[in-house]
């Protein structure tokens, strides 16, 4: 069903309108993928003693990969590098995230630093974050002060 | 290389908005549509398919007439967990194309590293055109 119309529909336009309409369709179809959200995408799970975040980064380098966290927030960075045999106008269809990204997450706890674990199977990034022991409350005597 | 009418999908190509959402097919599983790239060389074609927590063992590639599909089924499931903030959701694969006269059917060859497919597609030897000797009667 067309979905670009002009109000008085003549031979001549007939063309135009039905090219019209076939690049409207085309791109629709690019936005179909999941490549238009933000990348990648994350999960966290509260797992008790330890959160595991996890992340759909298919066809990653380990060595362009990089996980730091400080001051309660884990940043997750790398870069997709487009197969270097392909040229920019060869391509038919690009639909895959492709460039250097990044994503920084708060986290909802202090997290032990030292005890982080990251494994990478399938293209999915798996990032185990232990609780820090130092979150229990603490309690501060108070004393008199001098008057 | 055409992509065929996704007849799993119920939504209807036109109506879609700009992230939609998974098809929950009846078996309860959820179905995704992998993103692709392809690009041509001077062999022919290359097909690259974004599937994380699929293994080799997992993936279904066939061609059968001119259609070629894939179906992804993921080996990673759901953890037990509470979750705190939730971006993606598991689910399978799937994704079918309609292949030209050009393809080598036979000569297809896959390979799927870290939830990425590559699919090569190699162009057929173009047929010799054939002379028809006429003759009268």
């Amino acid at each position: 069903m067309p979905v670009f119309r002009w109000g008085q529909s003549w031979d001549p336009l007939r063309d135009l309108e039905r090219e019209v309409d076939r690049l409207l369709q085309g791109m629709n179809f690019s936005l179909q993928g999941r490549s238009t959200r933000q990348y990648p995408q994350i999960n966290l799970l509260d797992k008790g003693d330890h959160y595991l975040l996890t992340a759909e980064i298919p066809g990653v380098a380990m060595e362009d990969l990089e996980l730091t966290a400080a001051n309660g927030v884990l940043t997750i960075k790398g870069v997709r590098k487009p197969p270097a045999e392909a040229r920019d106008d060869s391509f038919r269809r690009q639909e895959r995230f492709q460039g250097a990204w990044q994503r920084n997450l708060q986290l909802p706890d202090r997290i032990d630093e030292e005890g982080m674990k990251a494994e990478y199977t399938l293209g999915v990034l798996r990032v185990t974050l232990p609780r820090s022991a130092g979150t229990v409350a603490r309690s501060i005597p108070v004393t008199e002060g001098p008057e | 290389m055409s992509e065929s009418p996704n007849i799993i999908r119920r939504d209807t190509p036109g109506a879609e908005s700009a992230s939609p959402g998974p098809v929950d097919t009846t078996s309860g599983g959820l179905l995704f549509n992998p993103p692709i790239d392809i690009y041509e060389t001077a062999q022919g074609l290359v097909l690259y398919a974004d599937l994380p927590g699929v293994s080799p063992e997992g993936l279904n590639l066939q061609v059968q007439d001119n259609r070629l599909s894939l179906y992804g089924e993921v080996s990673i499931q759901n953890e037990d967990a509470q979750v705190v903030h939730e971006e993606y959701r598991i689910g399978n694969f799937l994704r079918s194309f309609i292949l030209s006269d050009d393809v080598d059917h036979e000569n297809i060859t896959a390979r799927l590293n870290n939830g990425v497919l590559r699919v090569e597609l190699p162009r057929a030897a173009r047929a010799e055109p054939r002379r028809i000797e006429v003759s009268s009667d």
